[in-house]
């Protein structure tokens, strides 16, 4: 077992007894305090609800006098360019509260660091947000208008919060005790800023529009849009040619209109295609790409244990971690479903590292093998490969691993493999072979 | 009394002790440095290579200095005996490294101060040697060509002690020690090539082109020297180049055209067929270029290169160096077109595979390696910029490009080793021959950048696009963007990318491309529009 460590960030309550605070202040935790302002006395809490894609999460604190003398904080609205803010918090720990005073300088949509992947509206403020802000409520007129959480260490007095609009999205998604996640259009689109692109695409003057170039499989938009339409109205947002719409009287990203919408809610469009233009309706999906594209939070790392061989399903916390962002791995990870997406797997298999023994002698200082077959069939998945070697025939001679990455594959005698299994496991002191939550692939 | 017998019995027996474990330190007396004074002179070069981020200009001038020995070329191009080197005309030779890219390049000898403008003749970049050239006749007067004989190699310390010149001022040239720790195979990232080199330590002045001697004679040339000792090249192969140069067709040096990795152990040597009475190497992956490319197959194990039996590391027994890479047979032992036969074990069955000795080459590279002398190659059109992905332009992201260039463009490298992106155009062979010009070798063509003008206004962010098609051909060349923009559709061109670029399409109207590309190379003063 690693050490564990401690963090602190900040919460608010906002109604019926819920805190609200970033899932990146509380993910991966064992044990989770809560003090109230100048109070000495942690109190027990639990996560009730967590969104990574969007870096929100509620807490009930287990003992109800906790509760006594707080008031919760009411949710306002977007707020406006240059209005005042203040934001509330605990910035490096401390025990007082600290109070921050700066005016909102942009609102746009940008990655939320948390999952790494996600784009949302977020608003940007120059009230002094820093580590151990995280969580806190920014206010303004005596109403939380969004959750500190992150701030660009690149520039000064940049920091970021969660508008409201995202927060009331992540409440009522979580209504039926279950979080399904911010939807998405499932598209990739350029802008046509260009005018001569615009005459080549035959687009009526003044239009505006943006151009989808790209229909993500299996997303929301698969069957519904087309590429090469020009999409020129979402819901009543006209879109510009930058692919902006007015928003609260703020030009924000179009895709505003989707997130703030729930999984299985319809979307109307309006797009011009063929020379004229149509109305089509969506329904709205989860984004099409595995969790493996996200940093991982509040899992334990599935692995596969053969030969002294460790498999893992490729994903962004390995990918991102010291030497591993390779090219080959890049591909399979990002760029295959990309540019070839009828290639989509499940999981991308990978041999992570070898535990030596005399069975895999020769191949102990091979790692990052992506396993493309088995015995020549297609490996699907970890669970996949799992099944795979345990309906393998007794009879079997030799297990062969190919990647279609390497000329020569990777091959173990089978029956050595089964007998030296239980004694690799003892000598590297594993307990488990293998940890797969979902055994269907 | 007794206490200093005691003493003096230590002390002799310490000195005993010494004697028998420390190495007997003879080294040479210290050559004459007169003769050098003929044979070997001062260069200085500017060099000034392209700007491949702007491939129409060129970037700063750096200097470098470095020595040029004086050699004549074989008068039999099929004797590498240094006795043949005795024909008139007199060159220096240098490493490539010190002459590639040179706007100027200036010799000068110990006894006339004044430089002398030379000029390349031959350059062979993948091995780091180069042959220059000095056209007035002063230059030469009384100077007199090396010979260059074989190294020593024999264990014991007295022949792996050697000198190299040292140059403290013009005026003053000296010598320096040092030893022959080995003779090494090593890797050359910037052609990636292999070549032999000395592994020389002691020295700590050496440049480039400064000779190696050993017994007086001189056995090798400086390659480069840093904190970790100095690299020569051995005098075979110094005395192959200079056979090589002499010849009408230059190539460059024999090189292998497969990787290898030792044989697997324990009972699944038998599922790629392994003999265990026989050692051997087992082909991991066959390069598109190089000896054996044509022959071998991954999954062959190699078992001897002609009469030379291979051990499991990848050994043979040299008749020079004792146990050594099997690389220095195809370096010092076989020239190129010779016949060589290759025994390889397939599918279980010994194989006699016959193969012809070929050099060091950049065909079958989708992305072609570092290339000195030749101007970058691009095409304007609409302020995009067209270039062809090179280890060249890579190395815009500097030295350490191979971590900090884009992952996407990096990927294409993988190709370089014939391992095919997996997919339907799974081909090692064909995937590296362009389909539409079958001439000309498949290259990644790039848009590179957009430079603004009123055409490309909502374009200009694009950078380092995988161009796939323009005017729905098809990309595989330079030649290919020049053919396809004779081709507008419906009075516009349309570029088409990569998907996962930062855009997947633009247009730019006909009618209005010439007008933009004349105002373009206005406002930038481009001088041309494209070189090919």
């Amino acid at each position: 077992m690693k050490p564990t460590t401690k963090d602190q960030g900040s919460g608010f309550l906002i109604h019926e007894g819920f805190i609200l605070t970033n899932a990146h202040v509380v993910s991966d935790s064992r044990m989770l305090l809560v003090n109230k302002l100048s109070s000495p006395n942690p109190f027990l809490a639990d996560v009730v609800a967590i969104a990574h894609d969007s870096d929100l999460a509620l807490l009930k604190v287990r003992d109800p006098d906790f509760y006594k003398n707080l008031t919760p904080l009411e949710l306002g609205g977007v707020p406006e360019l240059q209005s005042r803010v203040r934001a509330y918090g605990y910035p490096v720990g401390g025990h007082e509260l600290s109070r921050t005073e700066g005016v909102v300088s942009r609102i746009e949509f940008g990655t939320y660091i948390h999952p790494g992947i996600d784009s949302h509206l977020l608003i940007q403020t120059d009230s002094a947000i820093n580590p151990g802000n995280s969580g806190g409520p920014v206010t303004q007129s005596g109403q939380a208008i969004g959750v500190a959480f992150q701030s660009n260490l690149s520039l000064n007095d940049v920091g970021y919060f969660i508008p409201v609009p995202l927060i009331k999205r992540f409440l009522v998604d979580i209504k039926d005790g279950i979080y399904d996640g911010v939807p998405e259009i499932g598209i990739e689109t350029s802008s046509l800023i260009n005018q001569h692109h615009r005459k080549y695409l035959g687009l009526p003057e003044n239009s505006g529009g943006i151009l989808v170039e790209r229909i993500v499989p299996f997303s929301s938009a698969e069957g519904v849009l087309q590429s090469g339409d020009v999409l020129t109205k979402i819901e009543d947002l006209h879109i510009d040619a930058a692919g902006m719409a007015n928003y609260v009287e703020q030009q924000v990203a179009f895709y505003i209109e989707a997130e703030n919408r729930q999984i299985g809610d319809s979307l109307k469009l309006q797009v011009w295609r063929n020379g004229n233009f149509e109305n089509l309706t969506l329904k709205l999906k989860a984004p099409p790409f595995g969790e493996e594209m996200r940093n991982s939070y509040d899992k334990r790392p599935e692995y596969l244990i053969f030969g002294g061989l460790v498999f893992i399903a490729l994903n962004r916390n390995y990918i991102h971690s010291p030497g591993n962002l390779l090219p080959p791995l890049a591909y399979e990870h990002w760029y295959r479903e990309v540019e070839r997406p009828n290639t989509r797997r499940q999981q991308v298999v990978i041999l992570t590292h070898v535990l030596p023994a005399s069975v895999n002698s020769g191949y102990t200082n091979l790692h990052n093998f992506i396993v493309s077959s088995l015995n020549h069939e297609p490996v699907n998945s970890l669970a996949h490969l799992d099944q795979m070697l345990k309906k393998m025939p007794r009879e079997t001679v030799h297990v062969v691993f190919e990647s279609k990455w390497r000329s020569l594959p990777l091959v173990l005698n089978f029956t050595e493999s089964l007998e030296q299994h239980n004694l690799i496991l003892k000598r590297y002191g594993i307990e488990e072979s293998s940890y797969i939550v979902n055994k269907n692939h | 009394m007794l206490k200093k017998y005691k003493l003096l019995y230590v002390a002799v027996l310490y000195l005993f002790i010494h004697i028998l474990i420390t190495p007997l330190q003879l080294k040479a007396e210290p050559p004459d440095i007169k003769p050098w004074f003929n044979q070997a002179v001062l260069l200085k070069t500017y060099q000034q290579s392209y700007d491949w981020r702007i491939p129409w200009e060129k970037g700063e001038i750096t200097t470098q200095t470095g020595m040029g020995l004086v050699v004549s070329l074989p008068k039999s191009p099929k004797s590498l005996s240094s006795e043949t080197l005795q024909s008139k005309k007199l060159y220096l030779m240098t490493t490539a490294e010190l002459v590639a890219n040179a706007t100027l390049i200036e010799a000068t000898r110990k006894d006339i101060r004044l430089p002398f403008q030379a000029k390349l003749m031959r350059m062979d970049f993948a091995a780091n040697l180069a042959l220059i050239e000095i056209n007035d006749a002063k230059f030469w007067n009384e100077l007199k060509p090396l010979e260059i004989f074989p190294v020593k190699s024999s264990v014991n310390y007295e022949s792996k002690s050697i000198y190299s010149l040292n140059i403290k001022s013009p005026d003053e040239w000296d010598f320096e020690s040092g030893t022959i720790e080995r003779m090494a195979v090593g890797h050359r990232e910037k052609s990636d090539a292999w070549i032999p080199t000395l592994k020389i330590s002691g020295l700590s002045k050496s440049r480039h082109g400064y000779p190696v001697l050993q017994d007086n004679k001189t056995v090798g040339m400086i390659l480069d020297s840093g904190r970790s000792g100095a690299k020569a090249m051995p005098a075979g192969m110094l005395l192959e180049f200079l056979q090589r140069s002499g010849s009408d067709k230059f190539q460059s040096l024999t090189h292998r055209g497969f990787r290898w990795r030792r044989p697997p152990q324990g009972s699944i040597t038998d599922y790629f067929g392994i003999p265990e009475d026989k050692s051997g190497i087992l082909i991991s992956q066959v390069l598109p270029h190089g000896t054996g490319s044509d022959v071998l197959k991954a999954g062959d194990y190699l078992t001897r290169i002609g009469k030379w039996r291979l051990t499991h590391d990848g050994k043979i027994n040299h008749p020079n160096w004792g146990l050594a890479l099997y690389d220095l047979l195809f370096l010092d032992q076989y020239k190129a077109g010779d016949s060589v036969e290759l025994s390889v074990i397939r599918k279980r069955k010994p194989v006699i595979l016959h193969t012809k000795v070929t050099t060091y080459g950049n065909d079958g590279h989708l992305v072609p390696l570092k290339r000195v002398g030749y101007s970058p190659r691009y095409i304007i059109q609409g302020g995009f910029l067209f270039q062809e992905l090179t280890i060249d332009y890579l190395s815009i992201w500097g030295k350490n490009w191979r971590t900090r260039a884009p992952l996407r463009l990096r990927l294409f490298l993988e190709q370089n080793k014939t391992v095919m992106i997996p997919g339907k155009d799974n081909n090692e062979k064909k995937s590296v021959l362009n389909k539409k010009n079958p001439k000309h070798q498949s290259r990644v063509v790039l848009v590179t950048q957009v430079i603004p003008d009123a055409i490309n206004i909502g374009y200009q962010n694009l950078s380092n696009a995988v161009v796939l098609k323009i005017n729905d051909q098809s990309i595989h060349s330079l030649i290919d963007v020049s053919e396809a923009f004779l081709k507008p559709k419906n009075e516009f061109h349309r570029i088409d990318f990569l998907p996962g670029s930062e855009r997947m399409s633009v247009v730019l109207p006909e009618e209005k491309l010439e007008e933009s590309n004349q105002r373009i190379k206005n406002n930038y003063r481009i001088p041309k529009m494209f070189s090919l």
